[in-house]
Formats: C-alpha cells, structure tokens, sequence
C-alpha cells in the first residue's frame, strides 16, 4: 500500500498584494510505501514543511494532487489514521499536559477509559509521566517537543509526519526519540520525516528524498544514495613495495599502509585491476564499494543543482 | 456533532482560564447580594412610593420586573462590553501558526471548528449572563411571591445580542487573524453606530426631511445589527412580559449574524496556514 501519493504537486504562494510569489513547491512527483521511515531532507525553505501541510489540508495545492493512505485530500476523516507533530507546535498555556494529549485525543476520536490508559502509556513513553499534572506553558523546549510526539501518537495512528522532530532535543533526548521511531516502525508504522539534520536521518530511515527549492533532487535508499559507484577501497596482504612501479591505467593511490584506492568506470575495469594485481602475486584481502556520508552526497547534490539554476 | 461540542467545550476552558469572566461572575455575585440586602431591607410601601397606580397586583409585578431590569440592564451591558473584549480572541489563538496546523490536521472540518469556536464563545456569555439573570430574578421573586418566569427569555435576548456582536468578532478574525478589528468593530456597532441609526430611523425620523439622508440611514438602519432594540426595547418588553412586538429588529439582526457566520466559514474553508 502507498502511505503518500502525490502527482505534480505545486504549491505557489503569492503574498497578499499579488507581486511576490514564491515556488515552495514545483511538480512534485514522490511515492512512500507504507511500513518505512522516510526522510524527506532539504536546506531551510526547500519547500519540506510545504509538502506535509499540502496532504494534510492545512495548505491548499495551486496544481496537481495528492493522496494519503490511498485516500484524496478533502476527506477528513482518512485523518483518524493520522498523527503530525507540526515545525513550531503550540499549544494552549493553561492546559496541563496530560489535558492536552485528552484534548487533541477527543478530537482524534478518542473518548473514555481507551484514552487515559492511552495518555499515561505515551506521557511514560516520552518521560512526561511525572509532569502530567503541570501546565504546559511551564515545559522547555525539548519536553513540549517529547509531548509534541505523544500528541502525535495519541491516536495510535497508521502514519505519521514528523516535521524537524528532534529540533531543540538535547543528544539524549534524540536519541530517545530515534528510538521510538524505529520501536513504532516494528509495528508497521509509516513515518514521514522532515529534517535538515542528515546525520541523524541516516541512522534511521530507509528511505530519504533530497529536496531543494521545491524540486525533488533524489530519492532512494540512504545505500543508493550514498554510493559511490565507480569508487572501491582495495586492500592487500602485507606492504607491496614494489606497488609504485606499476602504471595503472585509472588512479590508483594509496590511502594508507595496505590499502588503495581505486577509481574505475566500470566493473570490468575494476577486474583489470585486480588482474594487474594479481599478476604480481600480491593477496588481496578486501574490496570495497566506497561510500559518501549522506551529508556529502547532499552538499554535492544541492551545489550542482544551484549551479544548474544559474 | 461531536467534533463541533469537543470545540465548544474547550473554548468554553479557555475563557475560564482567562479572568474576565470570573471576574464577571463575581461581580454579578456581589450585585445579586446587594439586591439582596436592599429590597429585604425596605419595606413594601418604600419600594411602592412614587407609583401612583391604583391596582396593586399589576403594581408589584411592574414593581418587580422594574428593578430586576434596574440591576441587570448596566449589568448586562457591562457583561457584553467585557464579553466582547475578552471573547475576540478565540479565533486568533485558534489561527495562530503551531495551533492551527495541528487542528487541521486533526479530522473535524474546518466548518465545524470554527462554528464550535462561535458556540462557545456564545456558552461562555449565556453561562454568565443567565448566573446574574437568574440570580437578581430570584431575589426578587421571593421578596414579593412572584414567580414570573417569562421574565427569564430576556437571558436569551440579551444573549442573542451578544451573538450578531460576536460573530462579527468572528468574521474579522478570521480575515485578519487578530483580534483587533473585530473587537473595534463590535464595539462601534454596540456603542455608537446601531444607537445612531435606531435615533435617526426610530426616534427621530419625523424631524428629518431630507429625502436622500433618509434613505441613507434606511439603508444602514436595516443593514447594520440592531444591538440597540435588542438590548433596549426588546429586553424591556420581554421583561415586562409583553412579549416580542416588533419581530423586525431580530430578524434583520439574525440574518445579519447568518451572513457574517457564513462568510466567515467560507473563507476559512479556503484559507492557507
Ligand atoms: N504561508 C506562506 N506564505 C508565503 N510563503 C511561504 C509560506 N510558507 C512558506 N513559504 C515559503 O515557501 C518556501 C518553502 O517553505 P517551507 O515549506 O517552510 O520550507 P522548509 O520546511 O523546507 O524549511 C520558503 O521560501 C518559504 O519562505
Ligand atoms: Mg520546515
């Protein structure tokens, strides 16, 4: 089943005097399967709040449309299966924070027994437990963010979108979070993740889209994304000495003691190499596919299409 | 139904959790003990003194209903000056960024947020203003063994009045995403131009002879909610158990609310957060 659909999405704001317009978003093509965490990674203003406010009907699309678990945007109630945990959520200063999981709860459809056995399991969840009785107005940023995603999981919902989720959380408290993500995705959660922290995004998603200036740049696996195809790290038994002689016909450089790297166009130029090598009698112990971080496959990414633009 | 009552129910918290309306209800707390201690104190033929009627029955029942609106009407006044300041926020908090977008993601319409939002707004009002009705009717109803119930519609007529004013507070909410406007708005409505018109159409249209002011303050007459009849006439003679004489003011005034409640869904129906 797909948990997103959207088919040219576009989303143009035009300010209130009609002059100036913003492209938050342009043709949007992009599917998510359920069951998967998908991050969904951009610069500030690449158009991810955008595209998250457009399936839920906070926003409305200039063109194209978009789905979400198979249903079309103007029936409401698909929303029962939903959960959001917005970019700057507020909430109102004289709840406490248990009231406000009851509220946001009740209007999720919830009622009754179902759902206080429901708000203490998450307040636990998050370790809100012991500030359940506190007026939200008094919690720090990290725990309104911790009870920002209790809110979102209050109506045990099939998918959820989680814009910037770890913002203002200290290391412990993300990792927390990383943590119930992943919990939730064992469950057969869908998750749709907005960040612009890549480091954290990699260690959990499965699948990633790299967006910039509202056009989707990329989209695969964190592994196709991050390969560097036509890059292997080789390393041999022992220190060769006699390696420098040899005139390879691609670059072949040493990275450190026993261990080169190699670039090739294609696998039979690999094997050409390895050939070379292995007409010297040198062992090898390891090839390797060479990766990039997330990070600078998306900093490469995001310069070449700016200078494209240009 | 349900989703409009959750709505309902939590603008009702919010006004709690804001002072004006406590502060209200104590207020009317304070006037129903003095009005307590007063007509107590006083014997009937001080309180009788200065009518001249012959026919004591229809005395103490004028008597009666006369200064129950004595102490309710500035109290009534007051409830909806301090209803409007402190209700024309509703929607702004609602629509601010953060709040909104989490309701809207939520599945209840957006027509059904915003009317729950005008309900409870209109609850808050009838909470307080029904406390002070029922209160000062109650004192005096047992001084003088008078249980006139029907004195008790003018809850809903001063009520209803605070329902044209707000649902203006409403429309211009929702179009500036503040409070404001709106509470201007109602204010100039309530205190100045429906006072206005109701003189220049009512009281003194004889005195005016020219032909296209006339029809100028016609045209705002009708036009413009008539807080001034509602709070004024239409809440005396309910008072005064003749019942509603002129249907004209309040039916111009609901359409009027109608209207603002309508376009205020339909542009909210439309709006980008
Ligand atoms: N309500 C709005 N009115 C006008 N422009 C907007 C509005 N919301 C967002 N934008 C613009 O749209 C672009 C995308 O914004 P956003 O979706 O918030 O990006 P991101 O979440 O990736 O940081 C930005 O240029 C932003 O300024
Ligand atoms: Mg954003």
């Amino acid at each position: 089943m797909k948990a997103v659909e959207t088919k040219d999405l576009t989303k143009i704001y035009s300010s209130s005097f009609g002059k100036k317009k913003v492209q938050a978003l342009v043709e949007l093509n992009l599917d998510v399967e359920s069951g998967l965490i998908f991050g969904l990674l951009g610069p500030n203003g690449a158009g991810k709040t955008t595209f998250i406010k457009l399936l839920l009907g906070i926003t409305f699309p200039t063109a194209g449309n978009a789905k979400i678990l198979e249903e079309s945007l103007s029936n409401y109630s698909v929303k029962k299966k939903i959960g959001y945990l917005p970019e700057n959520h507020k909430y109102p200063p004289y709840l406490k924070g248990g009231e406000v999981l009851k509220f946001f709860g009740k209007l999720s459809g919830m009622n009754g027994l179902d759902l206080d056995k429901k708000i203490d399991e998450l307040l636990e969840l998050v370790k809100l437990s012991q500030w359940k009785k506190t007026k939200v107005k008094a919690y720090s940023k990290g725990m309104m963010q911790r009870l920002g995603l209790a809110q979102a999981l209050i109506n045990d919902p099939e998918l959820i979108f989680l814009d910037e989720p770890t913002d203002g959380v200290d290391p412990i408290g993300r990792k927390e979070i990383r943590d119930i993500l992943v919990e939730l995705k064992s469950r057969q959660k869908t998750i749709f993740l907005n960040s612009h922290l890549l480091s954290e995004v990699e260690l959990i998603t499965d699948r990633v889209g790299i967006l910039n200036k509202g056009k989707l740049l990329r989209e695969g696996t964190v592994k196709e994304l991050t390969e560097k195809k036509e890059e292997y790290k080789i390393v041999i038994e022992g220190n060769a000495a006699d390696l420098d002689s040899i005139s390879f016909d691609n670059s072949f450089t040493r990275i450190s003691d026993g261990s080169y790297s190699v670039k090739v166009a294609d696998i039979n130029e690999l094997n050409k190499t390895i050939d070379q090598l292995r007409s010297r009698s040198i062992l090898l112990k390891e090839i390797i596919p060479m990766k990039n971080t997330l990070e600078e496959m998306f900093i490469s990414l995001i310069t070449e299409s700016e200078k494209n633009i240009k | 139904m349900n989703n409009i009552w959750i709505t309902t129910w939590y603008t009702v918290r919010e006004a709690l959790a804001r002072k004006v309306f406590l502060f209200f209800i104590g207020l009317s707390a304070l006037a129903i003990i003095i009005s307590a201690v007063v007509v107590n104190v006083l014997s009937d033929s001080a309180l009788i003194s200065g009518v001249t009627t012959q026919d004591n029955n229809i005395i103490f029942e004028e008597i009666a209903a006369s200064i129950q609106l004595i102490i309710i009407t500035p109290l009534a006044s007051l409830c909806i000056l301090l209803a409007i300041f402190s209700s024309a926020s509703f929607v702004p908090h609602m629509l601010e960024k953060g709040n909104i977008d989490l309701l809207l993601s939520k599945p209840i319409s957006r027509s059904q947020l915003l009317f729950g939002k005008f309900l409870g707004g209109l609850l808050v009002v009838l909470i307080n203003v029904g406390f002070l009705i029922i209160g000062v009717w109650l004192v005096i109803a047992i001084r003088f063994s008078i249980y006139n119930f029907t004195f008790l519609s003018i809850i809903l007529s001063v009520t209803f009045t605070f329902a044209v004013l707000y649902s203006i507070i409403v429309l211009f909410g929702v179009v500036t995403q503040g409070s404001i406007l709106g509470m201007m708005a109602a204010y100039f409505i309530f205190l100045i131009l429906s006072p206005l018109l109701y003189a220049g159409k009512v009281q003194f249209g004889e005195l005016i002879t020219s032909d296209f002011l006339k029809s100028v303050i016609d045209f705002f007459y009708y036009i413009v909610p008539k807080t001034s009849e509602l709070m004024g006439q239409i809440t005396m003679n309910l008072a005064l158990g003749k019942g509603i004489i002129d249907w004209q003011p309040i039916l111009t005034s609901l359409a009027f609310m109608f209207a603002a409640i309508g376009y205020a869904i339909f542009i909210f129906n439309k709006k980008d957060f």
